[in-house]
C-alpha cells in the first residue's frame, strides 16, 4: 500500500510539474505584464517584478476600448456557436436517419469544404458581403460561419451511435420526425453539442483576417484585431502583453467551466450511446 | 414540419431585427446632420491613434458643415487592401492615409484625385519643401504629406565615453561605424545592429546618390526596370552589411525593429539606426539608463555626398464622384497641416512638423528647447543635399525581396552577386507584371 | 469511440435495412433539413470557390478587377517558379512538425491524466488551457519568451539562439507555438477515448496480471486509435491551414524560411495584389489537401482498430 502511495505521490508531482510547464508561457507574461518598460528589458530575464505595475493594464484600457471589443467578440462568438448548433445538428439528422438521392455527394460536398482554405474565398465573399451593404455590422461576423463541416462531421459521427429504432419507436407512438429531433435527439446529443460548442467558440473568437476586413468602425472590433491596435512604434510590449492578457481572461474562464462538463458529458454520453 | 417552419421564421426574423436595427440607428444618425459627412481611414494605432482622434474632433468642433468620422483600418498593407475591395462596392473612404511607397499605386489605380487640383489658391510654400518634394510626381502634387519622418542614427553616449570616443561626434559612414564597433564590443555587448528593413537599403542609395528604378527613379514615368544591379548599389549595400555582420561587432535581429530598439535601450548595442518616430519610445525606454545621442543617417562610405529621403505617410482625397465631398475633404486635409494641428501631432507621436510655420509657435521653440534631440532630426531633414527618392508601384514587394535576399546572404545561403541577380529578377518580373495590369 | 461505434452502427443499420423496407418519408424532408447549412456553404463556400477557378485564368488589374484570360499561364508561372516549390517544401516540412509532435504530446497527458489521483480535475485543466487562448495573444507571450537577449528560453537554456530571426530555428519556434495552441485539443479528445475504455476490460486484464506496457500495448493503443485518427485528420487539415501565428511572429521570414503556402497565398493576395496568382496557388493547396486526406483515409484501414 505505501508502494502504491508512492507512487501516486509521484504521478501527482509529475501532473503538477507538467501542468506548469504547458501554462509557463500565460504565467510568464501575466508577471512581465506588471513591470516597466526598462525592467521588462532587462538582463539576466526578471521573472517577478520587484516593483509591480498596473500602468500597463490602465494604458491598454485607455487606448482602446477593450471592454466594447470583448462584448463584440462574445456576440459574434455566441452567435457562430450557437447557428453552427442548429444548422450541423439539422444536416447531421438529415445525413444520418434519412435515405435519399445524391445523400453520398452532397455529404462528400460538405467533407470537401473542410480542405477550401479560407484565405482564398475571403476576397470573393468580401465583394458578396459588400455588394449587399453589410460592411460594418455583427451580422457580417456571424452570418458566413453559420455552419461548418467539422460540426456536421462531429454530430454525424454522434448520431450513428444512435440506435435507429429509437425513430422507428417515437414513430409508432405518432412523432414527427421533427418532434423525435427536438425532443429526444437533441436532449440526448448534449455531450456531442457541447464539444462542438467549445470548438466553435474558440474558433470563432479566433477569427482574424474577415473581421479586419469587413468591420471598419472602431465601435464594431473584435479583440484579435482591437490587440493589434495596441501595437504600434511607440506602445512598449509591457502594454500588448496586458491588453492580451485582459482579452484572454473571458475565454479562459468560459474554458475552465466547459471544460469539465465538457470531458464528463463525452464520457457518460458515450457510454449511453 | 409546422415546428421547423416556425424555427427557421423564428431565425429570419430575429436576423431581420438584427439589420433593421443597425439600419435604422444608420438612417437617424445621417438624418440628424444635413452637412457634409466623410470617413476618414487611417493606420495610426496606439499613441499616434490617439492623437489622431483628438485632431479630427478639434476639426469636428471648428466648424458644423462637415463630420470627419476617423477609422483605425490596421496596418497600412491592410488598408490597402480594405480599400481596393471595397472601392469595388463604392464604400471606401473620403480620405484616407497612405504609405510613402504606395504613392505610386494610387496615382496608377485613378482612386484618388489629385491634390493640387482641389487646392484652389492654396500657398504650398508654408509645408517643409523636403518634404513635399517626395509627393510630386511628374510635376504634380498628388498627396499632403502629413507624418513624416526619417532615419536616423541612435547612440549611447555613455558607452561612447567609456570606450574613449567621443561622445559629441557620432560616425557619420558605416566604415566609421565598424571603427566604433570594434572599440565597443565586448562583455557580451555588441557595436551596433541594423534592422533588416528595405527603408535602410534605400537611403542607402540615397546617400550614394543612386537611383533605385530608370525613369527618373520613376518620377519622370512609371519605372520599367531596377538600376540598382548596373549601378553596383545593391552589390555595396549588401557586402558592407554582410561584412560588418562577420566582423562580430555587429549583431543581427532580423526584421523586429523593435527588438533592435528594446536590445539597444538596454545596453547590449551602442549604436542603432531607425527612423525618427520612435524618438519618443526611445527616449521612454532608456529612461536613465544612459545618455543618449541623435547623430545623421550613415552613409555607406566616408566619401558619400548624398542626403536622406523622407518616409512615413499623406493624405490622399479619394475620387468619390462628388465636388462636394472633395473640396470638404481638402478643408479637413489643410487643416490636418496647419501650424497648431501639426504642433499637438508631433508633439504627441515624433513625427515631424510638415509645416514650417510651426516652428515658430512658442510651444515648439520651448519644445525644442527643452528636447535637443529632436533638433538633431530636423537639421538632417532640413539638409539641402536630400533625394526625392524612387516611386515605384511594387515597392511593397521589392522591400520584402530585399530582405529576404539579405537575411539569405547573413545566413550564408547566398552569395552576394547571386542575391543581387535573384533582387533584381525578382523586382524586374514584378514590374513588369504591375505594368501589364496598370495599362 | 464515435468513429468504433459507428461501425457497428453502420453494420447494424446494414443487416435491417436488408430485413425490412424502409420507412416511407416525405421526398422532400431530408433536403430541408440540409437547406440552412447549404445556403452557406454555396452563398460563401462553393461560389467563392468557383470564383477562385475562373480568377486563375485570368490576369486582373490594379483595382483587382478579373482583365485577360491567360489560360493556365498563371499554373505555368507557378511550377517554373523555385520559390513556389520552396513554400509547398516548407508547407510539408510543417504539417509534419505540428502534427504528429501534437497529437503525441497529448496522447502522454491524457495517459498521465487517466488516473483516478486527488485533483485530476485540476491537472487537465491545466493540460488543455492553451486551447482557451487565442492566437493574437498567444503570439504576444510566446515572442516574449522566445526574444534573443533576455527572453526566458534562452536564458534557461544558456544559448543566444535567434528563434524568429535566424532561418534554422524560425520554422522550429512557429511551430512550437502552434503545437502548443493545439495541445489542448487534442488532449481532451483522447482524454475522452480512454474515459470510454470499459473498466471492465482493464480490470480483467490487471487481474491476469499484465503490466502498464501490456496493458498499453494490447488494450490502450488499439482501443483509442479511432480517436486518435480523428485527431490526426484535424490536427494534419489545421496545420495546412494556419496562418495568423506565422503572420504575427515572422511574416514568412526570415528569408523566406517560415513562408508556407497559406501564408504566400496572403502576401500575393493582400500584400502585392495579385490575386490571381493566389487563386493558382489556393487551388494547388486543395489538391494537395484532398491528396493528403485521401492518403489518410486508405491508411486508416491499415492501422485504425475497430472491434
Amino acid at each position: 500500500m505505501t508502494k502504491q502511495k508512492l507512487t501516486n505521490f509521484t504521478l501527482s508531482i509529475t501532473c503538477l510539474i507538467v501542468g506548469l510547464i504547458i501554462m509557463f508561457p500565460v504565467i510568464y507574461a501575466t508577471s512581465l505584464s506588471f513591470m516597466d518598460s526598462s525592467e521588462i528589458t532587462q538582463y539576466p530575464p526578471k521573472l517577478i517584478s520587484s516593483s509591480p505595475t498596473l500602468d500597463n493594464y490602465k494604458e491598454a484600457f485607455e487606448t482602446v476600448p477593450l471592454m466594447r471589443f470583448m462584448t463584440n467578440s462574445l456576440v459574434m462568438s455566441v452567435g457562430i456557436t450557437v447557428g453552427q448548433i442548429i444548422t450541423a445538428s439539422l444536416a447531421a439528422f438529415a445525413f444520418v436517419f434519412f435515405e435519399f438521392r445524391f445523400k453520398k455527394i452532397l455529404f462528400l460536398m460538405v467533407l470537401s469544404t473542410m480542405m477550401i482554405p479560407g484565405e482564398v474565398t475571403i476576397i470573393s465573399n468580401f465583394l458578396t458581403i459588400s455588394s449587399w451593404g453589410w460592411n460594418d455590422t455583427l451580422h457580417v461576423l456571424i452570418i458566413p460561419f453559420m455552419t461548418s463541416a467539422m460540426g456536421i462531421f462531429l454530430i454525424r459521427q454522434y448520431y450513428l451511435t444512435v440506435p435507429k429504432e429509437l425513430l422507428e419507436a417515437a414513430r409508432i407512438d405518432g412523432c414527427t420526425n421533427f418532434k423525435f429531433f427536438i425532443k429526444i435527439l437533441l436532449p440526448i446529443s448534449t455531450p456531442v453539442i457541447a464539444s462542438l460548442s467549445i470548438y466553435s467558440f474558440i474558433g470563432a473568437w479566433n477569427q482574424y483576417l474577415w473581421p479586419l476586413l469587413t468591420i471598419n468602425d472602431t465601435a464594431n472590433r473584435t479583440v484579435q484585431i482591437g490587440i493589434t491596435m495596441l501595437q504600434s512604434e511607440s506602445a512598449s510590449k509591457a502594454v500588448i502583453l496586458a491588453g492580451s492578457i485582459i482579452i484572454s481572461i473571458p475565454t479562459i474562464i468560459a474554458f475552465v467551466i466547459g471544460q469539465r462538463l465538457l470531458v464528463e458529458g463525452m464520457t457518460s454520453g458515450a457510454v449511453k450511446g | 414540419m409546422k415546428k421547423l417552419a416556425s424555427l427557421l421564421l423564428l431565425g429570419i426574423t430575429t436576423l431581420s431585427m438584427l439589420t433593421g436595427c443597425s439600419s435604422s440607428a444608420d438612417q437617424t444618425a445621417s438624418a440628424t446632420s444635413t452637412a457634409v459627412d466623410l470617413v476618414f481611414w487611417h493606420s495610426m494605432s496606439g499613441t499616434a491613434g490617439t492623437a489622431i482622434d483628438e485632431l479630427v474632433e478639434q476639426f469636428n468642433n471648428s466648424q458644423d458643415e462637415i463630420t470627419v468620422k476617423a477609422e483605425y483600418q490596421g496596418a497600412y498593407d491592410d488598408a490597402l487592401t480594405k480599400l481596393k475591395s471595397s472601392a469595388l462596392g463604392n464604400s471606401g473612404p473620403d480620405i484616407m492615409q497612405l504609405y510613402d511607397i504606395g504613392t505610386r499605386w494610387m496615382i496608377d489605380s485613378g482612386y484618388a484625385l489629385v491634390l493640387q487640383d482641389l487646392a484652389d489658391g492654396y500657398d504650398f510654400s508654408s509645408i517643409e519643401e523636403n518634404i513635399l518634394e517626395y509627393y510630386i510626381v511628374e510635376g504634380q502634387v498628388h498627396s499632403m504629406p502629413f507624418n513624416t519622418s526619417t532615419p536616423v542614427l541612435y547612440y549611447n553616449k555613455t558607452a561612447f565615453e567609456q570606450a574613449g570616443l567621443d561622445p559629441e561626434s557620432p560616425p557619420t559612414s558605416l566604415e566609421e561605424i565598424l571603427e566604433y564597433s570594434e572599440l565597443l564590443t565586448g562583455d557580451g555587448k555588441y557595436g551596433f545592429s541594423m534592422q533588416v528593413y528595405g527603408w535602410f537599403f534605400e537611403q542607402f542609395l540615397n546617400k550614394m546618390q543612386l537611383d533605385y528604378v530608370d525613369q527618373g527613379n520613376g518620377r519622370d514615368d512609371s519605372a520599367t526596370q531596377v538600376v540598382f544591379d548596373n549601378n553596383d548599389g545593391a552589390r555595396v549595400v549588401f557586402q558592407t552589411w554582410k561584412d560588418m555582420i562577420d566582423s562580430g561587432y555587429v549583431v543581427n535581429y532580423g526584421q523586429d525593429g523593435t527588438a533592435v530598439i528594446e536590445s539597444f535601450a538596454s545596453g547590449n548595442i551602442a549604436m542603432t539606426v531607425g527612423t525618427t518616430a520612435s524618438l519618443p519610445t526611445v527616449i521612454a525606454y532608456v529612461g536613465d539608463a544612459f545618455e543618449l545621442g541623435v547623430g545623421y543617417y550613415p552613409s555607406v562610405n566616408a566619401d558619400d555626398k548624398g542626403g536622406i529621403s523622407i518616409g512615413g505617410g499623406s493624405l490622399w482625397a479619394m475620387d468619390k464622384g462628388s465636388d462636394v465631398k472633395a473640396d470638404a475633404a481638402f478643408e479637413f486635409i489643410k487643416f490636418m497641416v496647419e501650424p497648431q494641428s501639426q504642433l499637438i501631432w508631433s508633439q504627441a507621436t515624433g513625427y515631424f512638423c510638415v509645416n514650417t510655420e510651426t516652428y515658430k509657435l512658442p510651444e515648439m521653440i520651448d519644445f525644442l528647447e527643452a528636447n535637443p534631440l529632436f533638433a538633431v532630426a530636423i537639421n538632417q531633414l532640413q539638409e539641402s543635399n536630400n533625394e526625392a527618392g524612387a516611386v515605384l508601384g511594387v515597392f511593397t514587394e521589392a522591400r520584402d525581396a530585399f530582405e529576404e535576399n539579405l537575411e539569405k546572404i547573413i545566413s550564408n545561403e547566398l552569395s552576394v552577386d547571386e542575391a543581387v541577380e535573384r533582387l533584381t529578377t525578382t523586382v524586374n518580373v514584378a514590374i513588369k507584371r504591375y505594368n501589364a495590369s496598370a495599362n | 469511440m464515435y468513429a468504433q461505434e459507428t461501425l457497428k452502427a453502420s453494420k447494424a443499420s446494414k443487416v435491417k435495412s436488408l430485413a425490412k423496407p424502409k420507412i416511407k418519408l416525405s421526398p422532400v424532408e431530408p433536403y430541408l433539413y440540409l437547406v440552412p447549412s447549404f445556403i452557406i456553404f454555396i452563398t460563401f463556400v462553393f461560389y467563392p470557390f468557383i470564383n477562385t477557378i475562373y480568377v486563375s485564368m485570368y490576369t486582373t488589374d490594379l483595382r483587382g478587377r478579373v482583365k485577360d484570360f491567360v489560360g493556365l499561364q498563371n499554373f505555368i508561372d507557378l511550377f517554373n517558379s523555385p520559390a513556389f516549390y520552396n513554400s509547398i517544401t516548407i508547407t510539408f516540412k510543417f504539417v509534419l512538425m505540428i502534427a504528429f509532435p501534437s497529437v503525441l504530446i497529448a496522447f502522454i497527458l491524457a495517459l498521465l491524466a487517466n488516473n483516478k489521483l486527488k485533483g485530476n480535475r485540476i491537472y487537465e485543466t491545466m493540460f488543455s488551457l492553451p486551447m482557451a487562448i487565442a492566437s493574437a495573444p498567444a503570439t504576444a507571450f510566446w515572442s516574449m519568451a522566445f526574444n534573443q537577449t533576455n527572453g526566458i528560453i534562452n536564458y534557461v537554456l544558456g544559448q543566444e539562439i535567434q528563434w524568429l530571426t535566424n532561418p534554422d530555428y524560425a520554422l522550429i519556434a512557429v511551430s512550437i507555438v502552434t503545437v502548443w495552441l493545439s495541445i489542448g485539443f487534442n488532449f481532451i479528445f483522447l482524454t475522452v477515448g480512454l474515459r470510454n475504455i470499459p473498466t471492465e476490460l482493464i480490470e480483467s486484464v490487471s487481474i491476469d496480471g499484465a503490466n502498464y506496457l501490456q496493458k498499453f500495448r494490447y488494450i490502450y493503443l488499439p482501443l483509442i486509435s479511432p480517436q486518435m485518427f480523428v485527431v490526426v485528420f484535424i490536427n494534419v487539415i489545421g496545420s495546412f491551414q494556419a496562418f495568423g501565428q506565422i503572420k504575427l511572429l515572422t511574416e514568412g521570414g526570415p528569408g523566406d524560411s517560415t513562408n508556407v503556402l497559406v501564408y504566400s497565398i496572403y502576401q500575393e493576395a493582400f500584400k502585392y495584389g495579385r490575386f490571381e496568382v493566389a487563386c493558382a496557388q489556393a487551388l494547388v493547396l486543395f489538391v494537395i489537401m484532398l491528396c493528403v486526406t485521401l492518403l489518410q483515409f486508405k491508411f486508416e484501414k491499415k492501422v485504425v482498430h475497430y472491434d
